[in-house]
């Protein structure tokens, strides 16, 4: 933020952005303090309204349980995420040619919704799918969809992601990364170091910020570990779902609980993440 | 440099007042919301008058083809020529629908984009809970005069009072079937199927309640498990859940060990069990719709091994509705495609098992003989037995609070086990 800019200046900037700000600000600031008055008891379909934080208080074991499994899925998909994402920008920058392929599969990825990317992960990797009929092995192979770690999902959301990842890391390091890396080539770097000590360094900032956006996308995503992952346990955003469906309409607090812990738990690592970025030399 | 957080400036602070007003306003205006009047119809010809040119939106689980192409084009085209255009909404569970009318009626919708939806058990009920349906309707409908005022599954659904506040539409039996390739010598009750699941590891599972399939299994589970349907009260009381629930959640628990995947996971719904069934991964699969197997079997969906397993106690039947929510912005509309869902020709044509196979809830001793003709020419289903036979013993549904109890205790019990 610059200093020495006058009341009028700031207050021109807060008008131009008002249209933009308004809109965002109401709709999120309505439907999250609806969300909590249900949860809280006070919305209900039926009954007068009355407090009550059994829907936060009742079942806790199983609110602290979802919230862990959906920062596990969330923390792995995004560690693969950004790893795969940033091998493919490094090879796209070192191999124009064949890169310019990787680059557009990459591309192609992203406009695919996650929906459909988890019912094709699905037709691939299950019981009988693809996969399994290929290699023709039915006895030994491993539960991937529906198993105990959840390895169909985090794929789907590595495959999409990454592509998004390297996108992002290509769009800002781009051109700036030639110029530097042939220096450093001059100066006798191997494609290794190259990799490491200059496009790396590089990334890092771009990085950092696409990682944020897909563990808060993972983390309140959907589709991907309703379809992909097991009956039991449930992460967050199953389980508010499920809740908010449920024919029991006293249920509908206890969605709107699950629903808030994963909007709570993403702005928190959002905060935590700009709070990062801002202090860490490295991402300047 | 430190960063110091810049003071409000008094512009600011306006800004901020003005957006929590109007916040405030778009939150009142949210609660306390209420339907208006629902206008009701003396005669079905006020009915016929009022719904000239209305466009009719059916809410209905989309996940049928054979229904969706019903009506679609059976029942559509018959309500065009009654002056009333029927879109159908697909949804991929009933209670999003039912959730749609909630909600538009918590934002004060009086008119509301539901005007019709296919609804039994459990969503009745809690649409009857909340108030949501238009009631006393039926009566207006001519064609109500087809079906026996008599029948339980008409008068009440799931245990709740219909009430005129839906119309019937079909009848369904639960049903199992089974692949006869693989099993020579099927069992032939609910506790031989457990008893199979055990003997044969990974060829067996079911649906994860709250599916609605699955839960129908854990309410035959408990019926079974009690020693019959007579054992169990229909009205849902904790004496009566706690004395009947634990047996069927450890007979459940028992068995998980010998499902498919170990019972560390279940499919999903019926189409991922039929999907397992179809790749040869289970033996014995479950439907309330045994209608639909006759044309997955023609194409090739599900093996031409496929046979259906009746059980010697009998499973559990219903019948499914038509409803009204009380906001419908097309009410009328709506109770003209409720009547001609019920005449003998498109109830007819209806359980033409090529077009959907659905069980009439028609009965045909009220019928013409001209009218009973249509129904004695249907072609039989090579897999299929007719209705007579397929609702053997039959028994009723538990009542609908029976039904997310025993879901709730399922998941803590039985899928949180392993």
């Amino acid at each position: 933020m610059s200093r020495g800019q006058g009341p009028t200046t700031t207050g021109r900037a807060v008008l131009f952005a008002l249209p933009a700000v308004f809109p965002v600000v109401a709709v999120l600031g309505v439907s999250l303090a609806a969300a909590v008055l249900q949860s809280l008891g006070l919305m209900p379909f039926i009954g007068p309204p009355s407090f009550s934080v059994e829907a936060w208080t009742g079942n806790t074991g199983e609110l602290v349980r979802a919230t862990g499994l959906s920062l596990n899925i969330a923390a792995t998909a995004t560690v693969l995420s950004v790893c795969i994402g940033f091998l493919i920008a490094a090879y796209v920058l070192a191999s124009p040619r064949m890169g310019w392929i990787v680059g557009a599969l990459s591309a192609a990825t992203i406009p695919i919704p996650h929906l459909i990317g988890a019912g094709a992960i699905g037709l691939l990797l299950s019981d009988s799918g693809f996969l399994e009929r290929v290699l023709g092995m039915p006895a030994a192979f491993p539960a991937l969809v529906g198993g105990p770690w959840w390895i169909a999902a985090i794929t789907e959301y590595a495959w999409k992601e990454s592509a998004f990842v390297a996108l992002v890391v290509l769009g800002s390091i781009a051109r700036s990364v030639g110029d530097l890396c042939d220096a450093a080539a001059t100066l006798g770097a191997t494609a290794r170091q190259r990799v490491f000590r200059v496009v790396l360094p590089l990334a890092m900032p771009s990085l950092a910020v696409s990682a944020l956006i897909v563990f808060v996308y993972t983390l309140g995503s959907y589709e991907p570990v309703w379809l992909l992952g097991p009956t039991s346990p449930e992460p967050l955003p199953v389980r508010a779902v499920r809740l908010f469906g449920s024919v029991d309409l006293t249920a509908r607090p206890e969605a709107m609980a699950s629903a808030l812990v994963s909007v709570a738990v993403g702005a928190g690592v959002i905060l935590i993440g700009i709070l990062v970025v801002r202090r860490s030399r490295e991402f300047r | 440099m430190p960063r110091l957080p810049a003071p409000v400036s008094p512009r600011r602070r306006a800004a901020l007042y003005t957006a929590a007003s109007a916040l405030a306003l778009l939150l009142t205006s949210c609660s306390g919301a209420t339907v208006g009047q629902v206008k009701s119809f003396e005669s079905f010809d006020e009915v016929r008058a009022e719904a000239e040119g209305q466009t009719v939106d059916l809410w209905m689980y989309g996940g049928d083809e054979q229904g969706n192409a019903y009506v679609d084009d059976v029942l559509a085209p018959a309500a065009r020529e009654q002056g009333v255009i029927l879109r159908r909404v697909p949804v991929a569970d009933t209670q999003d629908a039912v959730n749609r009318v909630l909600s538009e009626r918590q934002a004060g919708r009086d008119d509301g984009s539901v005007d019709l939806v296919w609804v039994n058990g459990a969503n009745f009920s809690t649409g009857r809970q909340a108030e949501v349906w238009r009631c006393g309707w039926t009566d207006l409908l001519p064609n109500m005069e087809y079906t026996d005022r008599e029948d339980p599954l008409i008068l009440s659904d799931f245990g709740t009072p219909v009430d005129g506040c839906e119309a019937p539409w079909h009848k369904a039996q639960f049903t199992f079937f089974y692949d006869s390739e693989a099993i020579a010598d099927p069992p032939t009750s609910l506790a031989g199927i457990l008893e199979w699941a055990t003997a044969n590891p990974g060829r067996f599972t079911y649906p994860a309640p709250p599916d609605f399939t699955g839960s129908v299994f854990l309410r035959e589970v408990l019926l079974s498990a009690a020693g019959g349907a007579d054992q169990v009260p229909l009205e849902y009381s904790e004496e009566a859940f706690d004395e009947h629930a634990p047996a069927a959640l450890q007979a459940l628990s028992e068995v998980a060990p010998s499902l498919w995947r170990e019972g560390s996971t279940y499919p999903r719904d019926e189409q991922a069990l039929n999907t397992l069934f179809a790749n040869d991964e289970v033996d014995i699969a479950m439907t309330y719709g045994p209608a639909t197997l006759t044309d997955l079997v023609a194409a090739g969906a599900l093996p031409e091994s496929t046979k259906v397993l009746t059980l010697d106690e009998g499973t559990v039947g219903n019948a499914s509705f038509l409803a009204i929510p009380a906001n419908a912005a097309d009410a009328a509309g709506a109770m003209i495609v409720a009547n001609i869902a019920l005449s003998p020709e498109q109830q007819a044509a209806k359980a033409d098992p090529a077009i959907w196979g659905q069980f009439a809830v028609l009965d045909t001793e009220l019928l013409t003989p001209a009218q009973q003709d249509q129904f004695e020419l249907l072609p039989e289903s090579p897999i299929v037995p007719d209705y007579a036979e397929l609702s053997r013993n039959a028994h009723g549904e538990l009542a609908a609070d029976w039904v997310p109890a025993l879901s709730e205790a399922w998941r803590q019990d039985v899928a949180s086990d392993r």
